[in-house]
């Protein structure tokens, strides 16, 4: 009896597992919607990686189930001794290394695309030279600097939000990260993009949103006690939106405090 | 083997039954708890004896209990003068005449109630969809659920019409925290910093520097007004929605404008609350006896100088100026000269924030030590300046404010009378040319931020502590 209910507890692992799987998409427990140019390229590498990985996964658990039943003591009244194969054990070294090649080669235009200088946009309003916002991580909160009108970071007609990036849809925006006190990172899991901001460093990042809307912008790094709530959001709108928001910053910016 | 299994087969039984057990428990009744008392009233002579003697200090605790309520259910108390006036702070977005404070404009009643459909469109669209059950009202709004379960229960889920829907909508858009419903959300979001009675004495605060803020002394430090007034709802709901740059104060930007508004009741309670209480303590010391009739003064005085926080607005008409080279020289000449501005003197002639008077020498170690405490008691030392972070907000006008009026509660002064608008607008320009820094592309090729390596505060934002 007992042994019944153990082998139905084990047995409960994979079909649950499968279970969760199967009904992911449907009940949200997947990925967020993907809403950057990149980001159906992160997720076709997620899903080759997983498949690669669950592949090998059920190859590697049916060998070990068709061994342990194969070789048990009840099959087998005695052992026999072997020093092991060489030829096996190059194989089983051999085929790893080359499944590690083929991610590292499939992988590495797409994180060129995102990460490397060469990838960034160079057309488009925005560029690494010239982004459109310093982004500052500190603890515990996010804010964001817009170059003023002389288009140029770090002098005193900055324009500052707290909490909320506005960006502009179907435009490559490039920002620089910056961290004022300890390693945070940018998370947006809409957009698939992770970025570590370090302090004394000025990253550049871009990415380009599909969709308007609000997405969670969140620290990926824990950076401290804080941790938990140093959230953020991004908020994706049209042109025209854009720049009524920075015409709305900058006039609050420059008022005269009255009501 | 046989133990084994059957043991961890009843342990996995049990961890579900206790699961489905905490489901099902019903909540225990909390305890009601009281606001302390303050260190004003609780203070000990050298002997160990109270200065304000025990009898007295329940008093004290008992009138503040009758004023504002307790923690689990904060109120104010109607004075007879507020029923004649139909005045009642206990309902800030009601008008004056329907038995609210008529605290608001139409136009920002109208935002509230804008930011409530966006806050609320999960509910608002299931309502919509009549799926009255999936409607999930969060845990800081006892009194929405409230409402919420009295209208399902009035209409049988059979008779839902189109009406009762709008009516079940209403009550999301036009939602606004009741102060019991405030108290909860500033105990799950600020406790932990600002404390029970806002004495800036969480669990969180000894490792902060600056400390929270202590609310009970009525001090705020960021707002526009004059003569160390105290604040206008106006500045403290900045504070929330901006946070403090450069402090563990964040923005709470991501709530909803009711519920910082409701916030922001909240926390004028506590100060309010705080101020009596010192008042208390101070007309008895002095007058050797509390009569309830002194209780209700105080209450009413310190009522007043919140009522009338408007009036105490530093009032600037005028164009917010941009800078010029000129505008700059005068504001270094203003900066350096003792006589008007006196800035170099604590800020230091480069703005680093190591003045002169800013330190001292310790005369029993020899160390050199800030010289300076702020009202709370805490060491403080002034700003630098080169850094850009400016805890009151980087607008020109926040730097106006910051020179004009000082800084309450710190060393920091108000601008000499002498002083015209354009010397202020001229140190404020000076002011932020010290931290200008144009992102050139040389600093940007080098991947480096252009920072001050000899700058010794560069590496401390003062943000943790650093354990004086
Ligand atoms: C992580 C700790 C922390 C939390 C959480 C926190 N605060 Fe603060 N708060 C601070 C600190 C630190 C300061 C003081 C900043 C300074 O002195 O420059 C402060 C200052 C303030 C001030 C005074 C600003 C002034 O002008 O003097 C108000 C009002 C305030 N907080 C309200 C709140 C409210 C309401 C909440 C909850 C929604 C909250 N705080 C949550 C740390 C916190
Ligand atoms: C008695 C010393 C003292 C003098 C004189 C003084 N300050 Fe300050 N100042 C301070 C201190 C202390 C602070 C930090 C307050 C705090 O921590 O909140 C400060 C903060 C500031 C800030 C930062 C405000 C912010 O939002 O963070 C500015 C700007 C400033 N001072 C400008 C001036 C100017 C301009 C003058 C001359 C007109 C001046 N100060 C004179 C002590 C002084
Ligand atoms: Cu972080």
């Amino acid at each position: 009896m007992m042994r019944l209910i153990a082998f139905l507890l084990l047995i409960a692992v994979p079909i649950l597992g499968v279970y969760t799987f199967v009904n992911a998409q449907e009940h949200n427990w997947w990925f967020p919607p993907a809403y950057s140019t990149f980001a159906p390229d992160i997720d076709w590498l997620f899903n080759f990686i997983m498949y690669m990985v669950a592949f090998t996964f059920i190859v590697t658990e049916v060998a070990l189930a068709w061994f342990v039943w194969q070789y048990s003591a009840k099959r087998n009244d005695k052992g026999v001794f072997t020093h092991g194969s060489h030829k096996l054990e190059m194989i089983w070294t051999a085929i790893p290394a080359v499944a590690l090649l083929v991610i590292a080669f499939t992988q590495m235009e797409t994180f060129a695309k995102i990460k490397f200088a060469s990838g960034f946009p160079t057309d488009g309003p925005y560029t690494r030279e010239k982004p459109i916002a310093e982004v500052w991580a500190s603890q515990f909160d996010w804010r964001f600097r817009y170059p003023g009108d002389d288009g140029v970071l770090g002098t005193v007609d900055d324009l500052e939000s707290s909490f909320e990036f506005v960006v502009p849809v179907g435009v490559n925006v490039v920002f620089h990260l910056r961290a004022r006190d300890v390693i945070h990172s940018w998370f947006v899991p809409e957009f698939r993009l992770k970025q570590d901001a370090l302090p004394g460093h000025t990253i550049p990042v871009w990415f380009q949103a599909t969709k308007e809307g609000s997405y969670d912008l969140v620290c990926a790094e824990l950076c401290g006690w804080g941790h938990y709530k140093m959230a953020g959001r991004v908020r994706v709108v049209s042109a025209q939106e854009f720049d009524a928001y920075m015409a709305e910053l900058k006039a609050k910016w420059f008022s005269n405090g009255k009501e | 083997m046989r133990i084994r299994t059957r043991s961890c087969v009843l342990a996995g039984l049990a961890l579900w039954g206790a699961g489905c057990q905490l489901d099902f428990a019903p909540e225990p009744a909390a305890p009601v708890v009281h606001y302390a008392l303050g260190p004003a009233t609780t203070a000990v002579d050298e002997a160990g004896d109270p200065v304000v003697p025990l009898h007295v200090q329940e008093h004290i605790a008992g009138s503040l209990g009758m004023l504002f309520g307790t923690p689990s259910s904060p109120r104010y108390l109607l004075t007879e003068e507020w029923v004649d006036e139909g005045f009642d702070p206990n309902w800030p977005t009601a008008a004056a005449d329907d038995q609210g404070s008529g605290e608001f404009s139409e136009d920002e009643l109208a935002r509230i109630k804008a930011d409530n459909e966006r806050d609320f469109r999960r509910e608002l669209a299931a309502i919509e969809a009549g799926d009255f059950d999936a409607v999930r009202i969060p845990s800081w709004m006892p009194d929405l659920e409230q409402s919420w379960r009295d209208l399902l229960a009035g209409k049988p889920a059979e008779q839902r019409d189109d009406a009762f829907k709008g009516e079940a909508k209403a009550l999301f858009v036009d939602y606004y925290p009741t102060l019991r419903e405030s108290a909860e959300h500033f105990r799950q979001q600020c406790v932990h910093c600002h404390g029970v009675e806002g004495g800036g004495d969480g669990p969180t605060a000894r490792f902060l520097n600056p400390r929270p803020r202590d609310y009970r002394p009525g001090i705020f430090k960021f707002t526009a007004q004059a003569d160390k007034s105290v604040p206008r709802r106006a500045d403290l709901y900045t504070i929330l929605d901006e946070g403090v740059t450069g402090t563990a104060m964040p923005s709470f930007r991501r709530l909803s404008k009711a519920e910082l508004h409701g916030l922001v009741d909240y926390v004028r309670l506590l100060s309010i609350r705080g101020m009596v209480e010192r008042d208390l303590v101070t007309t008895y010391l002095s007058d050797d006896a509390l009569p309830a009739e002194a209780v209700l003064e105080s209450y009413a005085s310190i009522w007043s100088k919140w009522k009338g926080a408007d009036e105490k607005k530093t009032k600037y008409d005028g164009d917010v100026p941009a800078p010029s080279p000129e505008s700059i020289e005068r504001g270094r000449t203003l900066f350096m000269d003792a006589a008007t501005g006196n800035c170099f003197s604590c800020h230091g002639e480069q703005g680093r924030g190591n003045g002169a008077s800013a330190f001292t020498t310790s005369p029993e170690t020899g160390e050199v030590v800030p010289a300076y405490k702020d009202d709370w008691g805490n060491v403080i030392i002034p700003r630098n300046l080169r850094q850009g972070i400016f805890r009151g907000g980087r607008r020109p006008i926040d730097i106006y404010y910051r020179i004009k009026n000082g800084i309450n509660g710190t060393p920091m002064p108000a601008a000499v009378s002498s002083m015209t608008d354009a010397d202020i607008w001229a140190l404020v320009h000076y002011v932020g040319s010290l931290s200008s820094q144009p992102r050139t592309r040389a600093h940007r090729s080098a991947g480096h931020a252009p920072h001050d390596a000899t700058d010794p505060q560069q590496s401390s934002p003062g943000q943790t502590s650093s354990g004086h």
